[in-house]
């Protein structure tokens, strides 16, 4: 045997449990669903997938969806962008205690954070009250797309920072230097050298973010409107109200289909790979 | 260069310039004067403030004292984008999502010239570094020498009178870097630009320098000229520096012109130094090439003799390397010019190592 693959066996052997729990817990009901989609008392059946097309409660909910993460991916850019060169600006170890503080949101439920938004947020919340004290207000930022944006963005911001700040800290630092020597000023050294160098990082983020907020579920259910009905929702909505569990299983296999386009795309970007062989792992 | 009074120029001027990173000084108190036109080289070992000193010029690094003049202006708190000068780097720092074109407009745009004027003086400055016909490559398509050259080129096109290097030439190999070493020479002569080069290679050094600043330890070991530093070193660190040398543990004995010096076991000789005071101990420096290896009946006046043992000799091309050893058991090396009797008869009865009185140096530190 060949040093190599006696390496490999080696490494499978060590895979096997993970590889196994993901085999049962993952890939068998993932299937199950799209089994389940595309069959009914009869047999096989793309009836589901016809009706949903011309169905438009389901056309109006993609919208939202595609509206809302696309929203999110904005809302994370415009927040993370800044996080992120300001984090690159620091020492190593001032930008170990900022990570940490962005990572805090991770450490909390996101039900949690709903219901702590709600408090921050509500007609009488803690923004509201110090609004009117300034003669302001109130203004409606719950069950709303604010309250659905907030709340999606507090939670997504970090995976936006991470692929733009692995980016921003690989940039080699004479780049800049060699611009300022030119001559250029540091907002030109900014818009021609370090952002435009940056774009891989940007797009990896924004990638992630979208595949991220394509599949949010409670932060909508809890902080949106009537109107920010989310695909998730509608899977949960034909499952436990309609009980029509092929017409569920469509949805999400659809859904699902989305965020793999994405994924796709996000392994074609340099550097989008091993963002995402490290995130989804 | 010279002005309307006949007075030499000042390009650059360090007055007690001392960088301080934390507790650790990089670079100490230093003094240095440039002369408009001049080719100065900073050599030293690794760690030693090169990059310190040139980052200081370059106002990458605020000193922590001292002042620092560029052309007659105080520049010590102008930001590097405001002192006009060019600096070439040796990772070359091209942009790599720009052409080799919009590479060398960059400074060109910063200036806000107008385009006509901006491909013209791309495509002279192309001529000017021998490397036109590539211009819409992006830097990862050229080689490591071609990189450097679009780099250098990019320096030149916005005309710096001050041109900064930090081991420009440190990722070629041996051939292209003679090479590029003549090139940048022809380029220094031919726009009259101020130099400053950083180099750890000493070949490199004297083969470019109209001066060279030997720099250890954050400090300026000895100032001068290529010819200065290697037959005038003021130091052991400066000897051992640049070229070949072998020392020898050396002590006056007595006082004179030229001095009698104590080799120990080895024997005596006779060395100049001047200011020498007796009993006084150092090291003797002697340079391979001023050493001949010579038979009892060829010692002649003005030269000092030991006897060695021959041990072994390489042939290196045009010279040849003696290795002999001295009574008290150091080596030393001998280069002589091979020629086609000398293989043969080397080392007959040639148990006499001699040298030139002047050509010996006691160096005390
Ligand atoms: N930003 C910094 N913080 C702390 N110490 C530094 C910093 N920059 C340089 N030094 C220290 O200052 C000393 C001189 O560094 P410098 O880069 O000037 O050396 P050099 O002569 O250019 O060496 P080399 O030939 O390796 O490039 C080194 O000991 C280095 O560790
Ligand atoms: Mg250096």
């Amino acid at each position: 045997m060949r040093p190599e693959t006696r390496e490999q066996y080696r490494i499978a052997v060590f895979a096997l449990p993970a590889t196994l729990f993901m085999l049962v817990m993952m890939a068998i009901p993932l299937g199950s669903v799209v089994w389940q989609s595309i069959s009914d008392d009869t047999g096989l059946s793309l009836a589901a997938y016809a009706k949903i097309v011309q169905s438009n409660l389901f056309i109006r909910v993609t919208r939202t969806t595609l509206e809302i993460a696309l929203g999110a991916t904005l809302v994370a850019f415009f927040l993370g962008y800044p996080i992120a060169y300001f984090l690159a600006k620091q020492s190593t170890k001032r930008q170990t205690i900022w990570l940490i503080v962005i990572l805090i949101p991770f450490w909390t439920s996101s039900l949690v954070k709903s219901f702590a938004f709600v408090v921050m947020l509500g007609h009488a919340g803690i923004l509201n009250t110090f609004l009117g004290e300034l003669g302001l207000g109130p203004y409606k930022m719950l069950f709303n797309r604010i309250g659905v944006m907030v709340g999606m963005s507090h939670f997504l911001v970090p995976f936006m920072v991470f692929p733009i700040l692995t980016n921003l800290r690989s940039q080699p630092p004479e780049l800049a230097k060699a611009a300022a020597i030119m001559g250029a000023g540091k907002f030109r050294i900014f818009r021609t050298v370090t952002f435009p160098l940056s774009l891989p990082g940007v797009v990896s983020g924004a990638l992630l973010v979208f595949i991220l907020a394509l599949g949010f579920f409670i932060v909508p259910k809890l902080l949106g409107g009537r109107q920010d009905v989310m695909l998730s929702s509608l899977v949960d909505f034909y499952a436990r109200e309609v009980f029509d569990f092929q017409m569920s299983s469509a949805i999400a296999v659809i859904l699902m289909a989305t965020a793999l386009l994405a994924a796709f795309l996000l392994s074609k970007v340099r550097g989008g790979a091993s963002i995402l062989s490290k995130e989804s792992s | 260069m010279t002005d309307s009074m006949g007075t030499v120029q000042e390009m650059v001027r360090l007055d007690a310039v001392t960088k301080r990173y934390g507790s650790f000084t990089a670079l100490h108190e230093t003094e240095l004067s440039i002369r408009a036109g001049e080719f100065l080289t900073l050599l030293g070992p690794s760690g030693s403030g090169k990059t310190t000193l040139l980052n200081a010029v370059a106002g990458m690094a605020t000193p922590t004292s001292g002042r620092i003049w560029i052309d007659g202006r105080d520049v010590t708190a102008t930001p590097p984008e405001k002192r006009g000068l060019g600096m070439v780097f040796q990772s070359y720092a091209l942009m790599p999502h720009m052409t080799v074109f919009d590479n060398i407009a960059y400074p060109l745009k910063v200036r806000k010239i107008s385009k006509q004027e901006i491909r013209k003086r791309v495509s002279d400055v192309l001529e000017l570094v021998r490397l036109p016909d590539l211009a819409h490559r992006k830097p990862k398509e050229l080689s490591g020498g071609q990189q450097q050259r679009v780099s250098i080129a990019r320096c030149l096109v916005y005309n710096p009178r001050l041109v900064l290097m930090d081991e420009p030439l440190g990722a070629l190999d041996k051939k292209l870097r003679e090479q590029m070493q003549l090139e940048i020479k022809r380029l220094h002569n031919e726009l009259k630009i101020t130099m400053i080069y950083v180099t750890h290679d000493q070949e490199e050094a004297l083969n470019m320098s109209d001066r060279i600043m030997l720099m250890n330890g954050g400090k300026a070991e000895q100032i001068g000229s290529p010819h200065d530093l290697y037959f005038r070193p003021v130091s052991q660190f400066a000897a051992d520096f640049i070229g070949q040398s072998t020392m020898l543990d050396a002590k006056i004995l007595e006082v004179g012109d030229p001095c009698i010096v104590d080799l120990g076991a080895s024997g005596q000789c006779k060395v100049k130094v001047p200011g020498a005071n007796k009993d006084q101990g150092g090291k003797l420096v002697l340079r391979p090439e001023t050493l001949r290896l010579i038979t009892n009946d060829q010692i002649a006046d003005g030269f000092n003799a030991l006897s060695v043992r021959y041990k072994d000799s390489l042939v290196t091309g045009s010279t040849i390397k003696h290795i002999v050893e001295l009574e008290n058991g150091t080596e030393l090396i001998v280069q002589e010019l091979t020629t086609p009797e000398e293989t043969a008869k080397r080392h007959e009865g040639r148990l006499l190592v001699a040298w030139p009185v002047e050509a010996g140096i006691f160096l005390d530190r």
